[in-house]
């Protein structure tokens, strides 16, 4: 039998509200072997940051413990008073958050703030203590130098490692990680996982890795957990839960992995005449580096693609990439520099007069990445669907009456069209009264009710549950059929965009590295970036070379 | 949740009370000058102790106090909101103008805009006041010019962020005029703060309209709280004891911008509830509440 | 370096020409009001001064059929020189001189209270902010808030009727005792703190509030940020995370708004100098006002204009030192 380092019995979170209580976490039980990896999975509101929180007794209000047992080396944290706490926290268990930049105060030095973690445990001279700061730096390979930057001087990978850095300024026993990668793009995700293994295998620690990224996990975690609504739902070897682990939910999220063999195998209809062509579209932002300094970067740099009638493309890129940009200049939110855009063969790139844009954009929507950002919270269901027709149709003739019905009309057809049934409970909703998946096919909803002859998807997918995502690509791709428009599909998740799209192109840092048919991209990419992005749909994909 | 927002801040206290106050002074600035022929004129000996007769006194000039504070009320109320009004609306076509256009339209705007911050505002309003004939509408247009540019910051920063958020963009996509994306989109999301800029932008002109007319900017001839403290001290308040010809005025134009004040604070408690869930937890976990320590354990409370 | 210096260029820029703006309004302002008060001021002025000595202020100021440009010109030029004109309140004292006379003694009281209150200010508002326990929390707040809801005049007018001519505690006016001599001595020290206390203490009461309530708010929201969070989860002291972790990041945004905060200091002294007639800036504006002295008054805009714009300059300066997110 192995050392249990940390043993969790029916943990119970509350949040307290005025009168009642929500129950966040109920019954969680979970134990950590010495020197094991254990990973917890779920989606964002499963619960996995409140138990994460409650082991350090660091959850905010108005969370309260309720209920069970939190051990670490058998003694219950539960029962420890603050100051037992405070000598528990770091030379124990020490935690790695998702945004680092975030959890480093912006104004002390990075050395001030590693050594005043040691020194708020244990008496060390700052002599000492500096030396065990460039030891520090050496273990996660930063240049010592950096011990004297500020933290925004710093690259977000650089941050990411300082934040481990400090993690392990104490030796603790446990280490928790709270979606450490998930702000990275896969080079720099896949250096901090190898760093973070490399890390253990070297110090011997145990880790608790929190993500909502059940391929990742897979690929290096011993045990795992699957919560689901406040509840650990399936536990088990990471062997077992990758088979489809002992619950339905766990097989549901099995399946949801993104799977390449799934691709899209109809290619484009050569003969399609063009829609969208960009030539060596330039855009760039002068970067603040300090509030007062500003340099240009280049976030599209000379980027030419086409999007044909009746296609689908999709546009992979991770955050930064320029991907978003150019979704904004395509549907005129922004000016861009330098290029040109066609849109059926004519030059639309400096078009600036009202009357044309508006023109334009009968011809060109978009869905934007949340829904629940991209529809206004005071306004109904009705309003924003009202709206496109209002501009759009030639109803100014019509008396107030008659023009009030055909707005009715249209309104439920398209609902009907976008699944959302009964249409007319649907039209006096607010956008908080509806779940992320209903308010996206509103979205969608209201840029079909245009007609236009494409639509630029932003990430339409990104903010929706796991287990909601198929559901919209497949209304995505049965309304693209049926209505013959073009989709050009921005994602940065390459395994959806091979799923939905005819055509690929890859784009980094502001450049398109790669592009072509689904299935020659899947089965040999021409640049090493992209085969990066193909490998990482594979679990354990950081291992291979 | 689903309250309507007036509710929502009549049910706050601290906002209840400042509407309770104000609504009290807008209640005697309308009604309270009928009961009064003449607050300007001599009714009895000068400079009377507060007594059942004169229930404030007698000012230097013989006039009675409490007639003059109830009368004052009505034009410096009336200063002030109308002020309050034309300083908001001034804001935030400004603000709106600067924050939704951006680019050059926002870097001629801003401009102006922080050079009006960084004039002083008193003495320029005094350099401009005193060159124009005195009344009631030539303070109120001082105080536009040398008031506006605050709220027109706030409000522009604030367009500025809703500017970038997805419901306005996905409002120009689809076609929406940038006037109507202005008013239909944007400002009904900004309603607190608009609010908010208008008790601020009332409470400062009340205020400085106060100020002037006590530097004798004023129409000294008509009876208004400034001229109250104007003439106050020209009689020599101070030299001769006589308080209660300027502390009750003083306690009124208190209150008012207290009451005022309380309605933001209502306000902004409302629309960014920062330290709710702590008083949640404060009040129903007295006993195991630490604001600065770590998680309440309740296990008695509510395990089995 | 190179940036920062290129920031502070590009600030004093924007103070260049809102110093110009200053100096522009000051010339149209008389020319554009409605009802020629141009002619009532020199009006005023008949009996008063020789009709040569009128005339030649219609030359310096450009009160004459000129074109407006060359008006304009010849009035900067003047003002280039420092000649702000001839007061007629304390004629034939130039208006440079009277102004200068009373800026030391404006300077000191602002200094010296809007030092005083921020430290105080900024010290309750992130204790009670970092406590939000109750008693404090629920007192100081709205009892400040009463207090700058009074006029600053007024509050100066209760202080100096009970404290000054009541109880007898304080001298009622003026900067220092009128029987000494002005030179750096004990006495003539004392006398100047002594009477400088009540207006002082009028516009340090009055401020405390404010600073106190806008570093408890961003205390607030520090507080709630995620590297605060991580600072408790690696056991820091209490004192540390309020001190370094919140109050250093709270209190720079203060700072950066402190330029803007200046002029409303600056009305409130005026106003305060006025009830305990303090030889400043603001009892001269309120004599020049009495008196209908224009060019005074015009002369104290600008000088506190400048002043303001300076202050803002050295604001930027020290931003620049105290964070390091605006160095490169």
């Amino acid at each position: 039998m192995e050392n249990k380092i940390l043993d969790i019995n029916k943990l119970n979170v509350d949040y307290l509200t005025e009168r009642s209580s929500i129950n966040a976490v109920r019954d969680f039980s979970m134990h950590i072997n010495e020197n094991e990896i254990f990973g917890l999975v779920g989606e964002s509101g499963s619960g996995k940051s409140t138990v994460i929180k409650s082991i350090l007794r660091i959850l905010p209000a108005p969370g309260v413990i309720t209920k069970g047992e939190i051990r670490y080396n058998n003694q219950d944290i539960l029962e420890f008073d603050e100051s037992k706490l405070s000598s528990l926290r770091w030379s124990h268990i020490s935690v790695v958050k998702q945004k680092a930049l975030n959890s480093l105060n912006p104004l002390l030095k990075i050395k001030e703030q590693i050594i005043d973690t040691m020194q708020a445990h244990e008496q060390i001279r700052t002599k000492d203590a500096i030396q065990r700061c460039n030891a520090l730096m050496d273990l996660v390979e930063i240049d010592r130098n950096y011990l004297n930057s500020y933290p925004h001087e710093l690259s977000g990978g650089m941050r990411q490692r300082v934040v481990i850095a400090i993690a392990l300024a104490l030796k603790p026993k446990l280490i928790i990680m709270d979606e450490p990668t998930t702000a990275l793009d896969v080079v720099i995700e896949k250096e901090i996982i190898l760093k973070i293994l490399d890390l253990k295998s070297q110090l011997g620690f145990s880790l608790l890795f929190i993500t909502h990224d059940l391929n990742l996990i897979l690929g290096f975690a011993d045990r795992v957990g699957v919560m689901l609504e406040g509840e650990l739902v399936d536990i088990d070897s990471a062997e077992i839960i990758k088979s489809g682990g002992n619950n339905a939910y766990t097989k549901k999220l099995i399946n949801s992995i993104p799977d390449l063999s799934n691709y899209n195998q109809s290619k484009t209809n050569k003969n399609e005449p063009e829609l969208i062509h960009v030539k060596n579209l330039i855009k760039s932002y002068s970067r603040h580096s300090s509030i007062f300094s500003s340099d240009k970067f280049h976030a599209v740099d000379g980027v030419s693609f086409n999007v044909n009638k009746n296609e689908i493309v999709g546009l992979v890129g991770e955050s930064g990439s320029g991907k978003s940009t150019i979704s904004k200049i395509l549907t005129k939110l922004i000016d861009f520099d330098g290029g040109q855009l066609l849109f059926n063969g004519e030059d639309v790139s400096g078009i600036t007069k009202s009357k044309d844009l508006l023109a334009y954009r009968k011809k060109v929507q978009m869905i934007f990445q949340d829904p629940f950002a991209s529809l206004n919270s005071i306004h109904t269901v009705y309003h924003h669907l009202s709206r496109p027709i209002l501009i759009h149709r030639l109803y100014n003739k019509h008396s107030k009456k008659e023009r009030d019905e055909m707005v009715l009309k249209e309104s439920i057809d398209i609902l009907k069209e976008v699944n959302l049934s009964p249409p007319e409970e649907f039209l006096y909703k607010f956008p908080h009264e509806m779940s992320g998946g209903e308010r996206q096919r509103i979205a969608l909803a209201r840029a079909l009710l245009v007609q236009p002859q494409i639509i630029i998807a932003d990430e339409p997918t990104s903010m929706l549950d796991m287990s909601i995502r198929m559901e919209i690509l497949d209304l995505l791709k049965s309304l693209q059929a049926k209505k013959g428009i073009s989709i050009l599909f921005i994602t940065h998740d390459i395994a959806s965009a091979c799923y939905l799209s005819n055509r690929l192109i890859v784009l980094k840092n502001g450049k398109i590295v790669d592009s072509g048919v689904v299935s020659e991209m899947i089965n040999n990419p021409k640049d090493k970036y992209s085969k990066l992005l193909i490998d990482s749909c594979e679990s354990g994909w950081f291992i291979n070379q | 949740m689903n309250r309507t927002w007036y509710n929502r801040i009549w049910i706050n206290n601290k906002a209840r009370l400042g509407i309770i106050i104000v609504s009290i002074f807008i209640i005697i600035a309308a009604i309270g000058p009928i009961f009064f022929e003449d607050p300007n004129a001599y009714i009895d000996t000068p400079l009377l102790e507060p007594s059942f007769v004169h229930l404030f006194g007698t000012t230097g000039q013989g006039q009675d106090v409490f007639a003059q504070t109830i009368a004052g009320a009505r034009s410096t109320l009336f200063i002030g909101f109308g002020t309050g009004i034309l300083v908001v609306l001034l804001g935030l076509i400004v603000g709106s103008l600067s924050g939704y256009f951006g680019r050059r339209v926002d870097n001629v705007l801003s401009l102006i805009i922080n050079i009006f911050l960084l004039m002083p505002g008193l003495p320029l309003m005094v350099i401009i006041a005193a060159w124009l004939p005195p009344g009631p509408f030539s303070i109120m247009g001082v105080l536009v010019f040398t008031g506006w540019a605050w709220n027109a910051r706030v409000l522009r920063s604030q367009v500025l962020s809703l500017r970038e958020r997805d419901f306005v963009n996905a409002s120009v996509v689809s076609g929406e005029s940038n006037i109507k994306v202005i008013i239909y989109q944007i400002w009904p999301q900004m309603l607190s703060l608009i609010m908010a800029s208008f008790i601020g932008a009332t409470v400062y002109a009340i205020g400085a309209q106060v100020g002037l007319e006590f530097l004798g900017l004023g129409d000294v001839d008509k009876v208004t709280w400034g001229n109250n403290l104007y003439w106050a001290t020209n009689d020599l308040a101070l030299l001769t004891g006589s308080w209660w010809t300027f502390v009750p005025t003083g306690l009124c134009i208190a209150l008012v911008s207290f009451g005022l004040t309380l309605i933001n604070y209502g306000i902004d408690e409302i629309s960014n509830p920062r330290l709710l869930s702590e008083r949640i937890v404060k009040s129903r976990l007295p006993n195991l509440f630490n604001r600065n320590g770590s998680t309440p354990v309740a296990r008695k409370l509510f395990g089995k | 370096m190179n940036t920062s210096v290129q920031y502070l260029l590009k600030r004093l820029g924007i103070y260049t020409i809102a110093g110009w703006a200053a100096v522009t309004l000051n010339f149209f302002i008389p020319r554009m009001m409605p009802g020629d008060p141009v002619s009532v001021m020199f009006a005023s002025f008949r009996g008063k001064l020789k009709p040569e000595a009128i005339e030649a202020l219609k030359q310096t100021f450009g009160f004459t059929d000129e074109p407006l440009l060359n008006k304009y010109i010849n009035y900067l030029s003047h003002l280039l020189k420092g000649d702000l004109g001839i007061s007629t309140a304390y004629f034939p004292e130039k208006v440079s001189s009277i102004i200068l006379s009373g800026l030391g003694w404006t300077l000191l009281l602002v200094g010296i209270s809007l030092i005083i209150s921020f430290v105080i200010g900024s010290l309750i508002g992130m204790i009670i902010a970092w406590k939000r326990d109750g008693k404090l929390d629920s007192i100081l707040p709205p009892s400040f808030s009463f207090i700058s809801s009074f006029p600053y005049f007024f509050t100066a007018m209760l202080l100096l009727y009970f404290l000054g001519f009541k109880l007898g505690w304080f001298p009622i006016r003026h900067a220092y005792n009128s029987d000494l001599i002005p030179g750096f001595n004990i006495e003539f020290i004392v006398s100047c703190l002594h009477h400088a206390l009540l207006p002082a203490s009028t516009l340090i009461f009055m401020g405390i509030g404010g600073w106190m309530l806008q570093m408890r708010n961003n205390m607030i929201g520090t507080i709630s940020t995620d590297y605060i969070s991580f600072a408790k989860s690696k056991g820091l002291s209490q004192k540390r995370i309020m001190i370094w972790y919140a109050a250093k990041n709270a209190i720079l945004p203060i700072i950066t708004s402190f330029g803007m905060a200046i002029g409303f200091i600056l009305n409130g002294t005026i106003l305060t100098e006025i009830i305990f007639s303090y030889p400043g800036q603001g009892y001269i504006l309120f004599q020049a006002v009495q008196a209908q002295d224009f060019q005074l008054m015009q002369g104290i805009f600008l000088t506190i204009t400048l002043s303001v714009l300076a202050a803002n300059w050295l604001i930027d300066i020290l931003v620049l030192i105290l964070d390091p997110r605006t160095r490169k």
